[in-house]
């Protein structure tokens, strides 16, 4: 820091001598191209960056759902075989939750938490790249198995010895999103050869290392956003005074750091059953399967909050702006979210209830379920509320917000179904299920996110999306999804059992079946013409003005794209959606006297986050590699590790580094400067 | 590694001092599943495991309890070292700093030491993290705690020689001091509840606490 401070500001830090770490290194100052991306620390690019790999993933999940929906589409189909089927939905599943939904949140954190609390920067910028390029890693060493099922169904792998001697070859993941043991795991007595016999290929192995690798990514990120959260507030912007997307990141992100530590020690037990013969879940020798029932929900319950909280957030942003009214009841709707989160954490047993829990912890769990949806429905009559009487604008954004409310109560419906433990006895591993998740899901958290593209994207490039092909994509959408989705409530309550790559002529059903294909093709379609009209936005969209929904947080009195610095001056903020009363004759911002001859502080660039990473794609690739049986692959990990502790002890030493940026405070748009601090 | 520790915070904590608790709060969860996995197979399995000559062996005759003790006791006295060199770090007596280090490290590297002893010897013993759910929940469980002082270790050697460089002082430096100090403490504290409930509550009682009948079983 000390280093930094005695230049003069600067426009670029090219202009600058170029800096050195501690040890001699130079650092990266590139503010544009490939350089840039691969080192920057500024939290809007890395949003950016989640945000394009996240919609990538999508897509890819998107392919992989429409091949199981073609193979279902008639009796006895044979587009896919079973194996490749339970491949599919598998990494359907996980690539939606993980590689979809959890980055696209967290593009929305990056980009915007710092905004709306005022500050210019996450509070520790280079281990928000860590977690970026973590995540990145750890997305590919999961896909990187289809690679390798690629390769042995193309026959590449034939003359290999470690290849003759794979019982099963299922190269990717084939366990379902939540790979039960004892299916995951191994039976019988390990042999000299420490290998305990697996029921599963390799997949496995690219899963319990890939899910891994995402979970550091997300704790990493997860502390970051707390932290800042707490502590890079501008003045003036007391906890309640927070956009209420804000909030929604924070409670997401302990939700996180609680709920992930669960899930990383199954998979690390997980993991040494299969490569070490441990026996935490194998049968044989006492391991008990159901622990990882437990532990798994544990996490996961928890998890679905993860995935539907910031969507809520995105869309407590949208409803008031285009409503026209401050949020209905946000001191309400924060509460609840807190107790969503809270006792997210006391239901994960109703996904057990088939287990034989016992009667007591079987009606907790059920009455505990059932006490969840009363903060949920809290949240959808404030919104209701909040459009309720208001000069309401049909925008894209718009339309899609209403769609969440109204998919996400469908979805709630069935959850309180699941909720009564006879019923969920019935409707458990069938379509039932499978509808309820995507309704809250798919016709929730999607929409919600796309809500938020819509919503943001002008922030984010300056340039508004065509707005008939959004309206025409978001028809789509909710039609095509309740076309496919609807039917399946019917067809899980007649026995049609989830995951099950086919079904006999004769039981009623193909006609729903079919429907339901047309619907995922139509869905498939609205989805891809939303995505391709916000890529075409960011490259040649209409320009457009700074705030052109007449905003309500502080991110709408930035200039868009927003500039590096964020804030030309740190502004004060004396009240709630600061920035509507500020343009309406309310409490005015006002603003901090930095940034002026001084410049603005900024961070140094760094590849130190990416170095870091890198070892956890060397241990992402080798672990697998080395169940695999090739040899000499445990020298991969090792040498993973190395580059990580390399990466980490480099990071510590370059020190955080830091330069000085000329700001343009004198024609800056944002709340003009001290003297107009008054009411 | 914050790139901003100079700067005033809204709440008046500092960035790398909340995020470590945070950390620590989230490690607590880790621990804690880790902690339960082991005392729900114990509750289950009440008996030892299995050698390799088919002798059913009794956990309360695995244990080396008075070197358990010493090793807990050198982890303990540890954490007074780091205590004193945090302290003398506020202080700015970097000479201290660097004595009393050197002393956390030296009793790290003991207790690591036991621990690399106590796991041959349960080797040696018939136990293997393959013969039983009890030798997979014990060696991870202790294991995991193990790599977390070993990482500790890590962590203090580099602060130690960091501090020749002159670069470790003032405000930033007492608060990098501190945090590594925050570290070593929880890891200390966790490690006194494990001695407890996976080593002490066996012996509660004629059978232990999970009723395995040592006293007219033992081999
Ligand atoms: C009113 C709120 C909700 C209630 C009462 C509820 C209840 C349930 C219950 C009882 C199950 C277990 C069904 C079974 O396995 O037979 C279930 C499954 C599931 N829920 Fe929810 N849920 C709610 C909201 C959500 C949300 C917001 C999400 C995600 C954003 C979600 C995602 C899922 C998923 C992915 C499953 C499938 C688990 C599997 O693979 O079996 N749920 N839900
Ligand atoms: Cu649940």
């Amino acid at each position: 820091m000390a280093t930094a401070a005695h230049h003069a500001p600067v426009t670029d830090k090219t202009e600058l001598p170029v800096e050195r770490s501690d040890i001699g290194l130079i650092r990266p100052d590139r503010t544009t191209g490939l350089l840039d991306w691969l080192t920057t620390v500024d939290h809007k690019k890395i949003g950016i960056l989640y945000g394009a790999f996240a919609m990538f993933f999508f897509l890819l999940g998107g392919v992989e759902a429409l091949a199981i929906r073609t193979q279902l589409a008639k009796a006895n189909n044979d587009f896919i075989s079973a194996p490749m089927y339970n491949q599919m939905f598998t990494m359907h599943g996980t690539t939606m939750i993980f590689l979809g939904v959890m980055p696209l949140s967290a593009a929305f954190f990056n980009f915007l938490v710092p905004l709306q609390i005022g500050a210019r920067d996450v509070a520790f910028p280079r281990l928000n790249a860590f977690s970026l390029w973590t995540f990145v890693f750890g997305a590919f060493a999961l896909n990187v198995s289809w690679v390798f099922e690629f390769g042995h169904l193309q026959g590449w792998f034939n003359n290999y010895e470690w290849y003759g001697k794979l019982v099963y070859k299922d190269f990717a993941p084939a366990n379902g999103w939540f790979s039960y043991a004892p299916l995951s795991g191994t039976f019988g007595q390990a042999d000299a050869a420490l290998h305990a016999q697996r029921f599963t290929g390799v997949g496995t192995d690219f899963w319990i290392i890939g899910i891994q690798i995402l979970g550091v990514a997300s704790l990493a990120a997860s502390f970051n956003f707390i932290v800042t959260i707490f502590n890079m507030r501008a003045p003036g912007m007391t906890m309640m005074r927070l956009p209420v997307f804000t909030w929604m990141t924070l409670v997401t992100a302990f939700l996180i750091i609680l709920a992930f530590p669960a899930i990383t020690v199954a998979l690390i037990e997980l993991m040494f059953d299969r490569q070490f013969g441990a026996n935490f879940f194998n049968p044989t020798n006492g391991g008990q399967p159901i622990l990882w029932q437990h532990l798994f929900w544990i996490f996961g319950h928890p998890e679905v909050y993860i995935l539907v909280l910031p969507a809520m957030g995105i869309v407590s942003e949208i409803l008031p702006t285009f409503s026209r009214k401050a949020l209905f009841g946000y001191p309400i709707i924060v509460f609840s979210g807190a107790v969503i989160g809270f006792l997210g954490f006391a239901v994960w047993s109703h996904h057990m209830f088939t287990t034989g829990l016992g009667p007591v912890p079987t009606a907790a769990f059920s009455l505990l379920t059932m006490a969840i949806a009363v903060p949920t429905g809290v949240k959808i009559f404030n919104w209701v509320g909040t459009i309720w009487g208001g000069q309401v604008r049909f925008t894209p954004p718009m339309v899609l917000s209403l769609g969440f409310i109204w998919m996400f109560m469908c979805g709630g419906f069935s959850g309180i179904m699941h909720s009564s433990a006879p019923a969920d006895s019935q409707q458990q591993d069938t379509y039932f299920v499978v509808a309820h998740f995507h309704y809250v899901l798919l016709g929730g958290v999607l929409l919600g996110l796309m809500a938020g593209l819509y919503f943001w994207f002008p922030k984010i490039f300056g340039r508004m999306p065509n707005a008939a092909i959004a309206y025409v994509a978001s028809a789509l959408v909710i039609f095509g999804f309740n076309l496919a989705f609807g039917p399946m409530h019917y067809l899980g309550l007649t026995g049609m059992p989830r995951r099950t790559h086919t079904y006999q002529p004769g039981y009623g059903w193909e006609d729903w079946n079919f429907i339901a294909t047309i619907g995922a093709y139509i869905l498939g379609l609205g989805v891809f013409l939303a995505f391709a009209n916000l890529v075409w936005t960011a490259w040649r969209g209409k320009r457009t003005e700074t705030d052109p929904w007449d905003g309500r947080t502080l991110e709408w009195s930035l200039p868009s794209p927003v500039p590096a610095y964020n804030f030309a001056q740190t502004p004060i903020v004396a009240t709630r959606d600061a920035w509507f009363e500020h343009k309406h004759g309310g409490a005015r911002i006002g603003a901090l006297a930095d940034g002026g001859p001084e410049g603005v502080h900024m961070p140094s660039q760094s590849w130190m986050p990416l170095l870091a990473s890198v070892g956890f794609l060397m241990i992402g690739l080798g672990l697998p590699m080395m169940s695999m049986g090739i040899p000499h692959l445990g020298w991969l990990v090792i040498a993973g590790l190395g580059v990580l502790f390399l990466g980490i002890w480099l990071w510590a030493i370059e020190g955080p580094g830091g330069y000085h940026l000329k700001t343009p405070s004198a024609k800056s748009v944002a709340p003009t400067p001290t003297a107009s601090v008054h009411s | 590694m914050s790139d901003s520790a100079a700067a005033p915070t809204s709440t008046g904590i500092d960035n790398k001092k909340l995020i470590m608790w945070l950390f620590l709060a989230s490690d607590c969860m880790f621990f804690g599943t880790l902690i339960s996995t082991h005392l729900l197979y114990r509750k289950l399995y009440p008996t030892g495991f299995t050698d390799a000559e088919g002798h059913v062996r009794f956990v309360q005759n695995l244990f080396d309890l008075e070197l358990t003790s010493f090793s807990t006791f050198i982890l303990l006295m540890s954490s007074f070292l780091m205590a004193l060199a945090v302290s003398a770090m506020h202080k700015g007596q970097i000479a201290s700093f660097r004595r009393n280090v050197l002393g956390v490290i030296v009793f790290g590297l003991i207790f690591l030491g036991c621990q690399v002893y106590e796991f041959t010897h349960f080797y040696h013993k018939g136990l293997t993290i393959q013969n039983s759910v009890f030798g997979s929940t014990f060696y991870v469980l202790t294991g995991t705690h193990g790599t977390h002082v070993a990482i500790g270790i890590l962590w203090l050697i580099l602060l130690y020689f960091y501090s020749f460089t002159g670069k470790l002082r003032g405000h930033v430096g007492a608060l990098d001091v501190e945090i590594a100090g925050l570290y070593w403490h929880f890891v200390d504290i966790v490690w006194i509840i494990i001695f407890t409930v996976v080593y002490l509550v066996e012996y509660l009682g004629p059978n232990g606490i999970w009723g395995s009948a040592v006293t007219t079983l033992a081999p």
